[in-house]
């Protein structure tokens, strides 16, 4: 081996003498070098246009529904149903959105418009209304489980929390069965689910804790938090403890706000879910209490017999503003939570 | 020195927790084993006494059933399908992410957008999408829709992707771009996050070893990456199993085109489809469902413990 | 293969979007002419550029300016992969995923057209590069499962396999143990012997390169300060920065003046000095410069003795001193002329050097004008250019307000209690001020991360090599 290296530099050495000899010789090997060179920087250019070319395509593909979304809600349904769609509506018109919320109707029959059906305010209040009792509710309970397991000793935390995060295994389509059974007549009678169990009173405020209470504690919000009240260091607690703090205050003032950003991100996780929500809403509350997203898919938004999409669309920009509203002010908390959960909502 | 006090507060704070915890998660997994194996079982008929035996009854009808399979089929192919897409284009898109700089920033939000959206609401502008207006059979339809019109531009001509005459095939590929379209951010999120942890050392490294692009991207990214492309493809799996609102999110409650209704049913859409009536069905189709993600984790962790690299 | 470099320069842009005046000269207009077959030690601070200029070399980052030749091939275009080095990385950059075998064989496997080897060749040179090194028998190993030593073995190797032109390795010591650090750096001068591959490595210790470079590069700020074999530059050392860098124990540093072809250290004549011009100055003195004389011109104040076998270090105090302490070594027969509680020195003319106050710069006594020029002339015969640094000497000054810009704002408790540290550690240079321009440059201080910190992560962010990174 070394020998051949040897004779490789010798060669080397010998071929430059000859060459720093002969200009001309020398002159070609920079031509090689320079024409090796340009190769190089074509082959860099190249692959710089085919990276952005992949991510712009892509990219495109990613935002287009957002894209036909948006314009479709301004379009007039003959624009919409023309045999050749329109890329840019001819005219932004705000139509679509009053017909969310104002009828037009005709000999008492509604022709134009879902407001009367979709009742989107009443939707939106609903939801909001999970999502901020759930959360506060959700916080609370999560905040003290977490410094329970991270702070207090206590026989068998161990295992109690081994137990919970075991549960996370179990896909929650197991639990949607025996829950329903739960919040129905025979349980705790949140709700109904036939005529036969029909509860009258207070309908909707017990369909609201059909909605709130079953999905209040999250085991894996509880593991996020208890981890990051770990990595707290142990001389804050006991610099409280001697200065006479008492342990909510020490939670309240101390641990809460190093643990700020978690929390948002439970915050907003937990709020989207709410909006997002479909499955459970859907099976339990039905019209005592509707949740947007049930309240979206199940209207029919037709007009003349056919399904008035530029309608549909203003619904659903509406119901995807919100989300998108957030995300831009809290995009760092979202990923943060995301990148960790692997759960959407 | 107030250990005692202590114990009895700890349980204090866990309390609330425990308590919901204890009613609505530990409890269903008891009780929906306990009525997977009572033959027959329903919640009404329990109410009026009437009395259920031990058995596998449930279990062997439930895969008997015509609807089931299909469920179980559909949601086998759809997660065997997109995940293997979604995670190659994820990496894909993740590794070109990390190697460019002018409007890197704006590309990573424009791929994270799909998560933060309503998957039902954006469902239904797929199928505004893909969809026909005023189809009836023998006569052209007033609007072909987007998609089949960038079709025809492109010289091909339209199909019926999701309306009564759409056939198995389209509407599958119809699902497939929906759901990988929905499942790109997350793994793009988790896989560049994974590279930007890579030391970059490895790179020069094989820079100066003179690996072509496509050569580092297969021997030095991809191996390097490997924990995270597992973390990917396991969490994509458990996923698949449970589709259930990408299909609402096309087709509505129907799980299928108006015309065929159940033909895009999945193992979740099942569950819920018997969860009114017939819980015992229920109860063994879900217990099916959590053997099978088990199964399928195993596998994914047994094969990623062989390949994934340190 | 000969390796010359004109004028390299390397400029990293500001970070500090506000500031676009903070970019930083990382390399500053570095012209050196390698010879063919040598073992090359780039030699400086952290910070001082000597990685930039090594990552030059290999094509990883592109200079701003200047030119690179192998030969007389111009490579300033060229990607690392068409020059024909091997590098080793500092932490040595092993694929964790691939066994030695398959680490070494990866350069071979990238070859294309006629320079690919068939796999049976690949596997034989593989083999041969691995004897060379020594880890043939680890070739099924997994990185992980090697020792630090063996690991920098599989990156030399790697390095090796492709025959390269140049080998380049950076800080290739640093990660490994001080004893294997000693058996490691025999084994690099092994092999280049053997190999005769022009060798450049990249160090901030001095012993270490002293000890097996043909040839040493002193380096500070981006600037050569001097160059030459590693005695010579230790005997005759052409600044200040050069004297303080190289030798342990320290040179000793005192402040003095010539009056009248003497020297005085404070009101002491310690030494004649014929052909010096009357002025201020900077006294060196290496430790082994000192003889115990009751006669001696300098007097010192005892403060300990440390026996260390053959030699005695005498450790003691000076006003005129600018280290903390003055350290001379001895021999231990002379010990029994030590007693009370001051000692009094004469000086060997050739370990003491004088630098002019203003620059820094060299001032030649007696017959040392000779010695140099001497050396000089075997240089010039021996092929290699003398290069040192004219005028003043690049200084730190402005290091403080750089860092002031460099360090982020961070909000929040966490950031309160890293803001503790960070005050306690200001704090430090207290002890420092006894000795002000001493404590800025010698080797210690260097290790302190602050000084590194301009450069390098400049150099990670915003370089020209970082289309990986995010």
């Amino acid at each position: 081996m070394s020998d051949e290296m040897k004779k490789l530099n010798e060669n080397d050495a010998s071929s430059e003498a000859q060459m720093t000899s002969e200009g001309e010789a020398v002159a070609a090997e920079n031509d090689v070098i320079a024409a090796i060179a340009r190769r190089q920087r074509v082959k860099k250019v190249f692959a710089q246009i085919g990276l952005y070319t992949f991510l712009t395509v892509m990219a495109v593909i990613v935002i287009f529904p957002f894209y036909w979304m948006l314009i479709s809600s301004f379009k007039t349904q003959p624009e919409y149903n023309a045999y050749t769609p329109t890329l840019w509506p001819r005219q932004f018109l705000w139509q679509n959105y009053k017909g969310l919320f104002v009828d037009v109707h005709e000999n008492g029959i509604v022709i134009e418009g879902v407001a009367d059906q979709l009742n989107l305010g009443t939707l939106f209040l609903n939801t909001v209304l999970v999502g901020v009792v759930s959360t506060i509710l959700s916080l609370i309970v999560t905040v003290l489980s977490a410094y329970a397991f991270a702070r207090l000793e206590f026989k068998g935390k161990n295992v109690l929390f081994a137990l919970m995060l075991a549960t996370m295994m179990i896909p929650g389509e197991l639990f949607t069965i025996t829950n329903y059974v739960t919040v129905g007549a025979t349980g705790l009678g949140w709700v109904s689910h036939s005529a036969a169990e029909q509860v009258t009173t207070g309908e909707s405020f017990r369909a609201f804790l059909a909605l709130v209470i079953p999905f209040l504690v999250s085991v894996f919000y509880i593991y996020l938090l208890r981890q990051n009240f770990m990595q707290i260091p142990n001389e804050l607690y006991l610099a409280a403890k001697v200065d006479g703090t008492s342990d909510l205050k020490y939670l309240w003032k101390v641990m809460i706000p190093l643990s700020a950003p978690t929390l948002i991100s439970i915050t907003i996780l937990k709020m989207m879910g709410a909006w997002n929500s479909y499955v459970w809403p859907n099976l339990v509350a039905g019209e005592a209490f509707k949740l947007v997203t049930v309240g979206l898919r199940g209207a029919a938004f037709k007009t003349n017999e056919l399904i008035n999409y530029p309608l549909q669309m203003a619904a659903v920009v509406l119901v995807t503003l919100p989300l998108l509203i957030i995300f831009i002010f809290f995009r760092k908390y979202i990923m943060r939570g995301v990148s960790r959960s692997g759960i959407k909502g | 020195m107030n250990k005692k006090k202590n114990q009895w507060k700890a349980w204090l704070y866990l309390l609330p927790a425990l308590v919901v915890l204890g009613i609505f998660t530990v409890w269903p997994i008891i009780n929906t084993i306990r009525m997977g194996f009572l033959e027959g079982y329903n919640s009404a008929g329990e109410r009026l006494g009437q009395p259920f035996s031990f058995g596998f009854a449930n279990f062997s009808n439930v895969v008997g059933y015509r609807e089931f399979t299909t469920c179980l089929g559909n949601t086998l192919l759809l997660t065997v399908v997109t995940v293997p897409i979604s995670t190659m284009l994820a990496l894909l898109i993740a590794v070109a992410l990390n190697s460019i700089k002018p409007l890197k920033k704006l590309f990573q939000t424009i791929f994270f957008l799909p998560y933060v959206t309503n998957s039902i609401a954006i469902g239904m502008v797929f199928m505004a999408m893909f969809s026909m207006i005023g189809v009836v059979p023998g006569r052209d339809p007033d609007s072909i829709g987007i998609i089949n019109t960038i079709i025809e531009a492109f010289g091909g001509s339209h199909i019926d992707w999701v309306n009564q005459t759409s056939s198995w095939g389209a509407n599958f590929f119809v699902l497939v771009v929906f759901i990988v379209w929905n499942a790109l951010p997350f793994k793009i999120l988790v896989l560049l996050g994974g590279l930007q942890n890579v030391d970059k050392q490895y790179y020069d490294a094989a820079k100066v070893d003179g690996a072509s692009r496509w050569r580092i991207f297969w021997r030095v990214t991809v191996p390097l990456l490997s924990p995270m492309i597992a973390y990917v493809v396991i969490t994509g799996f458990i996923g698949g199993f449970k589709e259930y609102n990408s299909i609402v999110g096309i087709f509505g409650d129907t799980m299928g085109p108006n015309t065929q209704p159940g033909k895009w049913n999945t193992m979740v859409g099942y569950i819920i489809q018997n969860v009114s009536g017939f819980q015992g069905r229920a109860s063994a189709a879900a217990i099916i469902l959590f053997a099978i993600i088990f199964a399928v984790t195993l596998v994914n962790l047994y094969v990623s413990k062989k390949k994934v690299h340190y | 293969m000969k390796v010359v470099l004109q004028h390299l320069t390397k400029i990293f842009p500001s970070r500090n979007k506000k500031d676009k005046n903070a970019e930083v000269v990382a390399v500053n207009d570095f012209n050196l002419e390698i010879p063919d077959g040598k073992l090359i030690g780039l030699l400086g601070p952290s910070g001082c550029g000597k990685s930039t200029t090594l990552y030059m070399i290999s094509g990883l980052q592109a200079p701003s300016n200047g030119k690179i030749f192998f030969g007389d091939d111009d490579v300033t275009a060229l990607a690392p992969e068409n020059r024909g080095i091997g590098l080793v990385f500092q932490n040595y950059a092993l694929y964790p995923h691939m066994t030695v075998q398959q680490n070494i064989l990866f350069p071979l496997q990238n070859l294309k057209g006629e320079n690919r080897l068939s796999k049976e060749e690949m596997l034989t040179r593989a083999y041969e590069v691995a004897k060379l090194v020594q880890i043939d028998e680890y070739m099924d190993r997994k990185p992980s499962e090697l020792s630090g030593g063996q690991q920098q073995r599989v990156a030399i190797a790697r390095a090796l396999v492709k025959m390269p032109r140049v080998l380049l390795l950076d800080e290739p010591l640093s990660n490994l143990d001080a004893r294997l650090r000693l058996q490691t750096r025999e084994e690099i001068r092994r092999i280049q012997r053997d190999t005769q591959i022009t060798t450049i490595f990249v160090t901030h210790d001095q012993e270490e390169a002293m000890s097996i470079s043909d040839f040493i590069v002193v380096m500070k700020l981006g600037v050569i300060m001097q160059t030459g074999k590693p005695q010579w530059v230790y005997d005759d050392p052409a600044n200040l920065f050069v004297a303080k860098f190289l030798g342990t124990p320290p040179i000793n540093v005192f402040t003095g003046s010539v009056r009248g072809g003497v020297l005085y250290i404070g009101e002491e004549e310690v030494l004649s000095v014929p052909g010096v011009e009357d002025q201020d100055v900077y006294i060196g003195i290496r430790p082994e410069g000192f003889v115990l004389d009751e006669n001696g011109g300098l007097t010192c104040a005892i403060s300990g003795i440390d026996v260390m076998g053959r030699d005695v270090s005498v450790v003691s105090t000076n006003a005129a001193s600018l280290n903390s302490v003055v350290r001379s070594i001895i021999s231990a027969d002379e010990m029994g002329k030590i007693s009370g509680e001051t000692v009094k020195f004469r000086l060997k003319p050739h370990k003491v050097f004088l630098f002019n106050r203003e620059s820094e710069q060299r001032v030649y006594f007696g017959d040392q004008m000779a010695a140099h020029e001497a050396m000089v002339a075997q240089m010039a015969e021996e092929g290699q250019n003398y290069v040192t640094h004219e005028g003043p000497l690049p200084r730190e000054a402005d290091d403080a307000a750089k860092e002031e810009v460099s360090v982020p704002v961070k909000k929040g408790i966490l950031a309160k209690i890293k803001g503790i540290f960070k005050r306690s550690k200001d704090e430090k240079p207290e002890i420092a001020e006894e000795i002000p321009e001493a404590a800025e440059e010698t080797p210690e201080s260097v290790e302190e991360p602050h000084a590194e910190e301009p450069v390098k992560e400049e150099g990670t962010p915003e370089g020209e090599t970082t289309d990986q990174e995010g």
